[in-house]
């Protein structure tokens, strides 16, 4: 038979083939290692090239380190894992185990093995008169201090404490306390009273190179209508209830007596604060008069002396205008959420949403030299495909 | 052999899975040896399978050789004279399969069969079974002997076929009048349009009438002497005055089928289509009253004592109001379908922390009391069914308590609503139908439920009132066997349903061992009356916010689309239930 339909068109059609081929089966490709498989049965891939160091972060609620070097492993697959926070030194990670009625602060090394439970929630519920109670207690969002020494966390342990200056109920909302790295059984301290009803506190974390900075979104009902919600981002000495017992307290809407200052006005949702790695400028999320989209935006510190006195309207006034006259919009996204500076301060990564799914992304930092305001530099790069868990806190470290 | 030479004998290697060939086939010639419905090799006898394709060639007489007419009785092997005999004939040239027979190659072979080549396939052909790449489509109108016509075959096919209008048995066919045009072109339709029907029908009832009809028209059992509340709505649900439904909210089907359990939520819908208002009037599930023919029950119990029936005698007899439907939802059937829509993703506006959730469905389903704590974080996040439901369900977790819900439902509404209105719900829409059965039940049918839901859809949010007869239309109380219970206070009552109801003189308060029935009056006490148009200023700019999004996903046409076999009207119906609001478009 004459071969006469061979031509030059057949190696490339074949060449073509199989590069479609290799495009589908992944072979030859940057664009991502399946690393897990998402909630809908879908493959989660990360772009492990195109970012340095580690991503400790949840999918499907299990703990997985994302590694720069073509390295990402699963550490924690119970499926109920929260907000990882490695600590200073990089050898551990404290973490939120969440099950039905409670949560357990945990605590596993960073290269594995097992996991060490540092607090447990776990309770029972019982009478009180006629009245159903529970010993039950939520532990959330672990932040470390700069040294290591010290472990912030969420919880609503007190919940029963304040019924004198709440409205005859339990303190429900999440309040931020802090205990020893060295003795984590202790008596938690107060660092930040909640307000009662809305939700208390979150998103808590150290403001680096300054030990007796914290910062974290406060979420409560102004005080006027007590229905309209205000939700602004405080900072705060974290020393300051523990040093002065009996002098602060949560309170109602507009009540209470704290020592944690405003760095945001109440007209503008902001959450989700995340101070650069030398402590000067802070990455927060902010959403839109009516809800549509969320904004990733960047803003200085306020001043340093802020937090010595937090209760003096001068200071008060003093504390917001970093955010109202110098904060700056990176991006525009339907959901953006969980800004993490990287660890040179170079880049911002976070979770938007992305075809249907939650993904973290990295955007390229550049800073005026004179005027310090950041903007993005060049087109943010999606590091996941699939999704990873949007409430959950991730983390970048070297 | 030319490449397209070897095309064509694959082609027609194939044909004996064509019918024709079966085994009530014409006796075949001497040498040909046929096996029916055994595949042929590639061999001699593949030119002579060839003659096959000649469905209407010589010998077949009419006009259309292939079509109907000349297959009188039918496409069965018995009525296809052509083909194996043919292969009495003298092969021409053509039939070796050449080049100079397929001058065109088998491609255009190929579109001769299907292309404009050949006319539709007549109404005779639809029937046949579907032809591989490069088959003949016999019952070409080209007329006798062609092939494909004279300009594709040549004239070698028509040596082959033999001589024209004689069967191998040598008599002559009756000659076949044409049908016209016009008349083939309206058959097809009409036969495209039947097919079509048929399918769907089949569809229908395969993948959702069992489904909706264990959900729909599950008629209660009147007491003796009761008149029927709905004589008078011969025009359908919305045809009469005002109507009033009972909205049983529970968690699982075993509470509605046999050892009735509790009605966790007993809500009575009212509507009035003439004034194109909405009103939901909340019963404490505790409420202290008399159960007919059980004594002094709560309320909720009465749905365990004699369900979805007592439940509504006892509305109706204890407080004057008719009911003219009820619908039953089980909150299991909202988790299963967060699910198979593969779940939603919202951005949770505050933290959801409830230290009091009822935990009540999944493995607790039977354990009505039991409780679950919430803590639900802020921010955009993704949420799986038990998660959604908790999210709209939870009243302890917002200091402004049903304005916040409301909210919060309509957040997940609109993340739900899309997901609903994608042409790829059309894949799940049967596994939805069926995760309604069993936590979805109404004695209206079909009809009513969408012309209801339509109803809904028009309403204005401000016109929606809700009443909850807490304090001070009731108290706390303990019965005399030491539980706790909630005490009506007519005197608060009987206003409060004669106004908003419209019930005249028919307003009763019997809720006392006594049996007493308090006088009604006029005046409305406005504590625990809610209308949405005098909500707090800021929570109804949160919730005409989320309205607003809402609506602007809600718009998409495929919304309707997916309600063409009733299903987003069950949906809707089923999320009234759920979150106890008509507020669910």
């Amino acid at each position: 038979m004459k071969c006469r339909n061979f031509s030059w068109k057949t190696p490339i059609l074949l060449l073509l083939v199989v590069l479609s081929m290799s495009g589908c089966m992944g072979i030859g490709s940057n664009n991502g290692k399946q690393v897990a498989t998402g909630k809908n049965g879908q493959q989660v891939t990360v772009k492990q090239d195109a970012f340095k160091g580690k991503f400790y972060l949840t999918i499907n609620h299990n703990l997985y380190v994302l590694n720069g070097n073509n390295t990402s492993t699963d550490l924690v697959k119970t499926g109920n894992v929260y907000d990882p926070a490695v600590s200073p030194d990089g050898k551990w990670i404290a973490f939120i185990e969440k099950s039905k009625q409670y949560s357990d602060l945990d605590l596993i090394s960073t290269s594995g093995g097992a996991v060490k439970t540092l607090r447990t929630g776990n309770g029972r519920f019982k009478y009180d008169g006629p009245f159903l109670k529970n010993t039950y207690i939520w532990y959330g969002q672990p932040a470390w201090s700069a040294d290591g020494s010290t472990l912030l966390f969420l919880s609503d342990f007190q919940k029963e404490d304040w019924y004198a200056d709440t409205t005859d109920a339990p303190m429900l909302d999440m309040q931020v306390y802090s205990v020893p790295f060295s003795n984590p059984a202790a008596k938690p301290v107060a660092v930040a009273y909640a307000t009662f009803g809305d939700g208390g506190n979150r998103d808590v974390g150290y403001r680096p190179g300054h030990p007796n900075q914290i910062i974290y979104t406060h979420y409560a009902y102004d005080a006027k209508t007590e229905t309209q919600q205000d939700i602004q981002l405080y900072m705060e000495d974290p020393t300051t209830i523990g040093q002065n017992p009996y002098k602060y307290y949560p309170g109602m809407p507009g009540g209470g007596f704290d020592p944690s200052i405003a760095i945001t006005t109440p007209d503008k949702e902001n959450i989700e604060p995340a101070f650069s790695p030398n402590g000067n400028a802070i990455a927060y999320v902010q959403r839109n008069a009516n809800l549509t989209a969320m904004t990733l935006n960047i803003m200085p510190a306020p001043p340093d002396s802020i937090t010595l006195t937090p209760n003096d309207t001068k200071t008060q006034a003093l504390a917001l205008q970093t955010y109202q006259t110098q904060s700056t919009q990176l991006l525009s996204e339907m959901y953006i959420e969980q800004p993490v500076w990287s660890p040179d301060g170079t880049q911002l990564a976070y979770i938007q949403y992305t075809g249907g799914t939650f993904d973290l992304w990295i955007a390229n930092l550049t800073q005026n030299a004179k005027t310090g305001v950041y903007s993005v530099k060049g087109t943010p790069t999606q590091i996941t495909t699939g999704g990873v868990d949007g409430e959950s806190r991730p983390v970048w470290t070297n | 052999m030319s490449p397209s030479g070897n095309l064509v004998d694959q082609q027609t290697v194939k044909q004996p899975s064509f019918p024709f060939n079966g085994p009530n086939a014409i006796p075949q010639t001497p040498g040909v040896p046929q096996t029916p419905g055994v595949p042929h090799t590639p061999d001699p006898f593949v030119q002579g399978q060839r003659g096959r394709y000649g469905a209407g060639g010589p010998g077949q007489g009419g006009p259309f050789p292939g079509g109907p007419q000349s297959m009188p009785g039918g496409p069965g092997p018995q009525n296809m004279p052509g083909g194996p005999r043919r292969l009495d004939g003298p092969l021409g040239p053509g039939m070796n399969g050449g080049p100079s027979s397929f001058p065109q190659g088998f491609n255009s072979f190929n579109q001769n069969n299907s292309g404009n080549a050949f006319p539709p396939p007549a109404m005779g052909m639809v029937l046949n079974p579907p032809q591989t790449p490069g088959t003949f489509q016999p019952g070409r109108p080209q007329g006798p002997g062609s092939f494909g016509g004279p300009s594709r075959m040549g004239a070698s096919e028509r040596k082959h076929d033999g001589p024209p209008g004689k069967d191998p048995n040598g008599k002559r066919n009756k000659k076949k009048r044409r049908v016209p045009i016009w008349a083939r072109v309206i058959i097809g339709f009409l036969l495209f349009f039947l097919i079509l029907g048929g399918t769907v029908y089949a569809y229908y009832q395969v993948n959702y009438a069992s489904s909706v009809s264990h959900i729909i028209g599950q008629k209660v059992q009147l007491a003796k002497g009761e008149e029927d509340p709905n004589a008078n709505l011969t025009g359908g649900i919305l045809s009469g005055p005002r109507i009033n439904i009972l909205l049983l909210g529970s968690d699982t089907d075993q509470k509605f089928e046999g050892n009735h359990y509790i009605a966790q939520t007993d809500i009575v819908v009212t509507i009035d289509p003439a004034s194109h208002t909405v009103g939901m009037l909340s019963i404490p599930r505790d409420f202290y009253i008399p159960v007919p023919g059980y004594g002094m029950h709560k309320l909720d119990e009465a749905y365990g004592l004699g369900g979805v029936d007592l439940s509504r005698r006892t509305i109706e007899q204890d407080f004057g109001i008719p009911i003219n439907y009820y619908a039953w939802i089980g909150l299991d059937g909202f988790i299963k379908v967060i699910n198979e829509v593969g779940g939603v993703d919202v951005d949770v506006i505050h933290p959801i922390d409830d230290d009091n959730y009822p935990d009540d469905t999944g493995a607790n389903a039977n354990d009505p009391y039991a409780l679950k704590r919430l803590n639900i974080p802020p921010g955009p996040q993704h949420l799986d069914g038990p998660t959604a439901l908790e999210y709209v369900r939870s009243r302890h977790a917002d200091l402004v308590g049903d304005f916040g819900r409301s909210a919060r439902q309509q957040e997940v509404l609109s993340a739900l609503k899309p997901k609903l209105a994608n042409p790829d719900i059309f894949n799940h829409l049967p596994n939805i139908a069926k995760d309604l059965q069993g936590y979805l039940k109404t004695d209206m049918e079909l009809s009513d439920v969408l012309k209801l839901m339509n109803f809904a859809r028009s309403l204005d949010i401000n016109k929606i009132n809700k009443w909850i007869l807490g304090p001070p239309y009731s108290h706390s109380g303990t019965s005399p066997t030491g539980a706790s219970v909630v005490i009506p206070d007519c005197a608060q009552i009987l206003p409060l349903i004669t106004q908003v109801l419209q019930l005249g003189n028919s307003a009763a308060c019997n809720v006392g061992s006594s049996g007493s029935i308090a006088p009604a009056s006029t005046a409305l006490p406005l504590a625990y009356t809610m209308n949405y148009a005098s909500a707090p200023a800021a929570n109804c700019t949160n919730l005409a916010n989320m309205s607003t999004l809402s609506s602007d996903e809600l718009s998409g046409p495929s919304v309707d689309a997916s309600n063409l076999l009733g299903v987003q009207g069950l949906l809707d119906l089923m999320l009234m239930g759920v979150f106890e609001s008509p507020n669910v478009f």
